[in-house]
């Protein structure tokens, strides 16, 4: 009952709040991209071994971020976080073609998953200001984010330094999500 | 939390861990830190939460201080069970270790080190490391304590991060709080360490005396505990020592008066100045004095202590008799430790009053007590030979109350003061024998017969009153029956008339006959035959003049004394035993301890049974029964992990060696390492000797089996310097009641075993005839110095010069003497530790030596002794560090 109350409450206002998990391989530039939204600036950052949450305010909306550390060991704790999201925002390190069959992979195993069936997907194509990265164009091929059938999803080419991309990304997800619960 | 919290208890609703679950994901705070406060309360009361844990992790980076404390409490208390995920945590540690507010880095630093999960602390370096260095003290304490913990999680990665130098140099850190946090953890890292870690110099002193000062109680406590380890260079720093440590005497907490005494007593060791000591004694008074007024807890364990001090140094209390007199009300454990220091102070100077005191204890009500009071007087009759006579008219008195248990206790005791002081006081006895019908203890009936057989010439119906103790002598206790066999014995022997010999056969025929005792039946042989041998011989024998006793009950021997007073305030100077007769170092999970110690108890060495036999001394039993000295028990051995063995046994068939033909060699005898009701009748005694440049296992076998026994096989398991058997063991089939004796050749660096160095030896021998029998040896290293030892002085020299100071060690041997310089010399020459220069310093002579052990580990040797007076001190350089334990076992074992 109150948490119906709320959801009405806050539409009328226009005020939504939304968990968002930010997800991807190590080095993708995670923690970057979340105090790039949070605070504007760049930080200086060490792999995140565990997580960082935020919340960043935007268009109305108050965005819980859950920023996940990328390694590999701790990917599997990755699902104790799925329940209740309602976006995802999938970072890949554009310059790092090496591994973007592995964040394929990692990408359409979230997929997958149950929890997450509702949820929006974001995909950044970060790091665009390094020499022979790759396009969004490219990384959609390579992500085969074309199999993507059942729900939303977007990419945008960002670059976490120089603050380009993020905040489109963001009016997306913003429009994406509103249309979604109105 | 505050008091309304309590109804976070009281919850008892269905599918409590979900609807927590719901509430710790809420989008509200509120509800996320109401939920964190139900898990707390239902982890309190002992509610399996963990299933939550990631749940409350997630609440964790929260700007709300409670919150988070909060989740770091649940946090110390899951992280165990959940390894795995408590990484999800290391993050946020990490950014609050970096929070501009030093309370958050504090208590994540804090609580990092109580997390005990190995997967994470690796993870935790860097955010310590920062700490170490914080600008705000209250994080570098934190910190400091952090290492500490981190160390007895992972020793070897608090070494290799450089922890151990970041402790060492808060040391000179301008808070005291910090230096004193600083000393407690290094203080804790050296006692879980086996190398020298933390070693107070002349410099790290200055800087600890400065910090005593300003600090808190505790930290004081702990720098006046480093302190006491700090060995002063000569009597003028020990007066400076001293004389910086005395104004803690007058603090108000009992821990920092105590510890301030334990580094008093230790630097007056030193001191020669008799003013300076006598002036510290008067000044010593009045603080233990004051310890007396505390709680009777703390009182008893003041009383322990000054147990201690006064044996040590008498002097101290010697005018304060008075303050432990019991008071009425005193707690009864409180009360017999106050007597047991009253009779340690009682001189002649004050044994009226203290007389006067025992007197009215002994009519008090508790038993024990009144037991105790009867037997102070008596101690304090053999103690003080002058106040002898006093004492025993107390006794009398107390006799005519007629109180059952006080006459009994009177009558132990009185026998005590016959033995004393012979042929003085026995005009009493009459007095005694009035008692007689009211006996009924053990104990006091055989003080009773002793005394009637003792004096059976002067009392005229002797025979009479042993006859009435007759009637019952098969029911008797054990101790009373050999009393009055002895004491019928020696009526016979003074009056060999019609009556008493009718007696002796009784008792003799009983003795012998009836009883089921080893030792009483033993005692009656023997008297049996001197009886019918040679009357002569027995009286002799039976009626010789014997020693006088004085009171040595309760007094510690000098070296426990010494060990014990340097733990002074802590749990081995109340129990009076030394931390290793119950501390266990070894560094493994608390649990796996017990089962160690329980190892330790089966496997360890036991003695060889030498117990001399006496029965012709009739006083053996009941005579001298309150004065047999408290033997400490052995150390125990390093534990056996016996399966390893078994598996090393199988693995190595090569050399499992059968047995051809017998050698006999012979030579003092060696020690028993497989007593023979340990090996079902076999007893194996062994040794490691050296031989003409060569290792050889010189062991024995006893047989006591009924069968022959043959097809010896031996085993080395593997140990630090590699032994293995390096030819046949030649023993031939053992017959019945025989022993046979063979030297094993050995050799080194066959089957080394990796880790610290030890001196364990674990031995395997088996036969055709009986199981696979396990015992323990230790290898003396000097079995491994070598011949070729010798060094020049020049070479000596530059060996000396050219090893840092750190590879330099010494330890005292407190019981080793000097009686001739050439004598050690030559002694010490015959285990290949060669001499090379000599000199003087003030009283004392120095030698230069040098030894070798194999692969070339050179031991340049230092010992400093004073010709005659026990304490040889030794120091030595070796490139080797770890195997200085195993040397000083060695050197100290030569010197003996």
């Amino acid at each position: 009952m109150g948490i119906v109350f709320t959801r009405l409450f806050s539409s009328v206002f226009g005020n939504r709040e939304a968990r968002i998990l930010v997800l991807g391989l190590d080095n993708a530039g995670k923690t970057t991209i979340l105090y790039r939204l949070q605070m504007g600036e760049v930080v200086s950052t060490i792999p995140t071994i565990g997580f960082n949450v935020e919340t960043v305010q935007y268009n109305n909306i108050k965005f819980q971020v859950w920023d996940l550390g990328g390694q590999t060991s701790i990917r599997p704790y990755w699902r104790c976080y799925f329940p209740n999201t309602q976006a995802i925002i999938y970072v890949v390190d554009s310059s790092d073609t090496d591994r973007l069959v592995t964040a394929k992979e990692e990408f359409h195993a979230i997929l997958e998953e149950d929890e997450l069936k509702g949820a929006v997907v974001l995909v950044y194509a970060n790091k665009q200001d390094l020499p022979g990265a790759l396009d969004d164009a490219a990384i959609t091929e390579s992500l085969e984010l074309h199999k993507i059938k059942s729900r939303q999803w977007a990419i945008f080419k960002t670059s976490a330094i120089k603050g380009e991309g993020l905040f489109e990304g963001l009016d997306w997800l913003s429009n994406a999500l509103k249309s979604k619960s109105s | 939390m505050s008091g309304h919290d309590s109804k976070y208890f009281s919850t008892t609703k269905k599918g409590e861990i979900p609807e927590l679950k719901e509430e710790l994901n809420s989008q509200y705070k509120d509800k996320r830190k109401d939920a964190v406060k139900k898990v707390i309360a239902a982890m309190t009361v002992g509610k399996d939460v963990s299933s939550l844990f990631t749940d409350v992790v997630n609440c964790m980076q929260t700007e709300n201080l409670e919150l988070k404390k909060l989740v770091y409490l649940y946090l110390i208390n899951y992280a165990k069970s959940q390894p795995d995920l408590a990484i999800l945590a290391v993050n946020t540690f990490v950014k609050d270790s970096q929070d501009p507010n030093p309370l958050i880095r504090a208590l994540a630093v804090r609580t990092m080190g109580c997390i005990r999960v190995d997967k994470i602390t690796e993870y935790l370096c860097d955010p310590l490391q920062r700490c170490l260095k914080d600008d705000d003290p209250y994080v570098r304490k934190t910190a400091a304590i952090c290492v500490a913990k981190l160390y007895d999680i992972n020793a070897e990665l608090v070494e290799d991060r450089g922890f151990l130098e970041a402790l060492k140099d808060l040391i000179s850190d301008n808070n005291p709080m910090v230096v004193a946090n600083a000393v407690a953890a290094l203080a804790e890292i050296q006692d879980s360490s086996t190398r020298p870690i933390f070693e107070i110099t002349s410099h790290t002193l200055s800087k600890l005396l400065t910090a005593l000062n300003e600090c808190t109680e505790w930290g004081q406590v702990f720098i006046l505990d480093s302190l006491s380890r700090y060995k002063a260079a000569d009597a003028r720093e020990a007066e400076n020592i001293v004389e910086r440590v005395t104004p803690r005497l007058q603090h108000a907490n009992c821990a920092v008066v105590l510890s301030a005494v334990k580094i008093i007593l230790l630097q007056m060791e030193l001191i020669t100045s008799t003013d300076v000591v006598r002036n510290l004694c008067k000044k010593m008074a009045p603080p233990l004095v004051t310890l007396l007024s505390a709680e009777p807890e703390i009182q008893y364990v003041a009383l322990r202590n000054i147990n201690l001090i006064v044996q040590k140094r008498p002097t101290i209390l010697a005018h304060e008799i008075k303050v432990f007199f019991c008071k009425y009300n005193d707690p009864i454990y409180v009360k017999m430790e106050k007597l047991e220091i009253m009779i340690k102070l009682a001189s002649d100077r004050n044994i009226d009053q203290v007389l006067l005191e025992f007197k009215e204890y002994a009519t008090e009500v508790d038993v024990d007590f009144v037991r105790k009071a009867v037997r102070a007087i008596g101690r304090c009759a053999i103690k003080l030979e002058r106040a002898a006579e006093r004492c025993i008219s107390v006794l009398l008195e107390l006799i005519k109350i007629k109180v059952n248990y006080v006459v009994q206790e009177a009558i132990i005791v009185i026998k005590d003061i016959f033995r004393r002081y012979p042929n003085t006081y026995e005009s009493i006895i009459a007095t005694l024998c009035e008692s007689l019908d009211t006996l009924d203890e053990p104990e006091a009936k055989a003080s009773m017969i002793w005394i009637i057989g003792e004096y059976a010439e002067r009392i005229d119906n002797a025979d009479e009153l042993l006859e009435s103790f007759l009637e019952t002598f098969p029911e008797e206790p054990a101790l009373v029956q050999l009393q009055l066999l002895t004491a019928t014995g020696k009526l016979f022997l003074e009056k060999p008339t019609e009556g008493p010999q009718q007696m002796i056969q009784a008792v003799l025929n009983n003795a012998t006959v009836e009883t089921d005792n080893p030792d009483l039946r033993d005692r009656a042989y023997i008297y049996w035959r001197l009886l019918s041998t040679d009357p002569e011989a027995a009286k002799d024998v039976v009626l010789a003049e014997k020693p006088v006793i004085s009171d040595d009950s309760n007094q510690l021997d000098s070296s426990l004394l010494d060990d014990l007073l340097a733990n002074i305030s802590t749990l081995s100077s109340v129990y009076h035993k030394p931390p290793e007769a119950f501390v266990s170092r070894v560094k493994t999970a608390p649990r796996a301890d017990d089962e160690e110690f329980a190892d330790t108890a089966e496997t360890g060495y036991s003695e060889s049974p030498s117990q001399g036999v006496d029965g012709a001394s009739p006083s053996s039993s009941a005579g001298t029964s309150s004065n047999v000295p408290v033997k400490q028990p052995a150390a125990p051995a390093a534990p056996a992990p016996m399966p390893d063995l078994l598996g090393d046994l199988m693995g190595m068939d090569n050399s499992i060696v059968p047995v051809d033909e017998p050698t006999a060699p012979s030579g003092p005898p060696l020690p028993v390492l497989l007593p023979s009701t340990t090996g079902q009748g076999l007893q194996i005694s062994a040794q490691l000797v050296r031989r003409d440049g060569q290792i050889f296992y010189d062991i024995s076998f006893d047989n006591g089996t009924q069968t022959v026994l043959d097809g010896f096989m031996i085993q080395f398991n593997k140990n630090t310097f590699g032994l293995a058997a390096g030819g046949a063991l030649q023993v031939s089939p053992l017959q019945p009641g025989t022993s046979a004796r063979t030297l094993l050749p050995m050799v080194a660096f066959q089957n080394l075993s990796p880790g610290a160095p030890s001196s364990l030896l674990q031995v395997a021998v088996k036969n055709n005839q009986q199981p696979v029998w396990y015992f323990n040896d230790k290898i003396p290293m000097h079995a491994f110095f070598g011949e070729d030892g010798k060094m020049e002085r020049t070479s000596f020299l530059e060996a000396w010069k050219s090893l840092p100071d750190d590879n330099e060690f010494s330890k005292e041997f407190p019981s080793s003497v000097v009686s001739s310089i050439d004598a050690t010399v030559e002694h010490l020459a015959a285990s290949n530790v060669f001499f090379i220069a000599k000199r003087k310093n003030s009283n004392k002579d120095v030698l230069y030596m040098s030894a070798k052990i194999p692969r070339g580990i050179p031991f340049l040797i230092e010992l400093t002794a004073a010709v005659g007076v026990p304490g040889v001190k030794c120091a030595v350089k070796t490139p080797n560090k770890e195997m200085v334990a195993l040397f000083f076992e060695a050197m100290e074992s030569l010197l003996k």
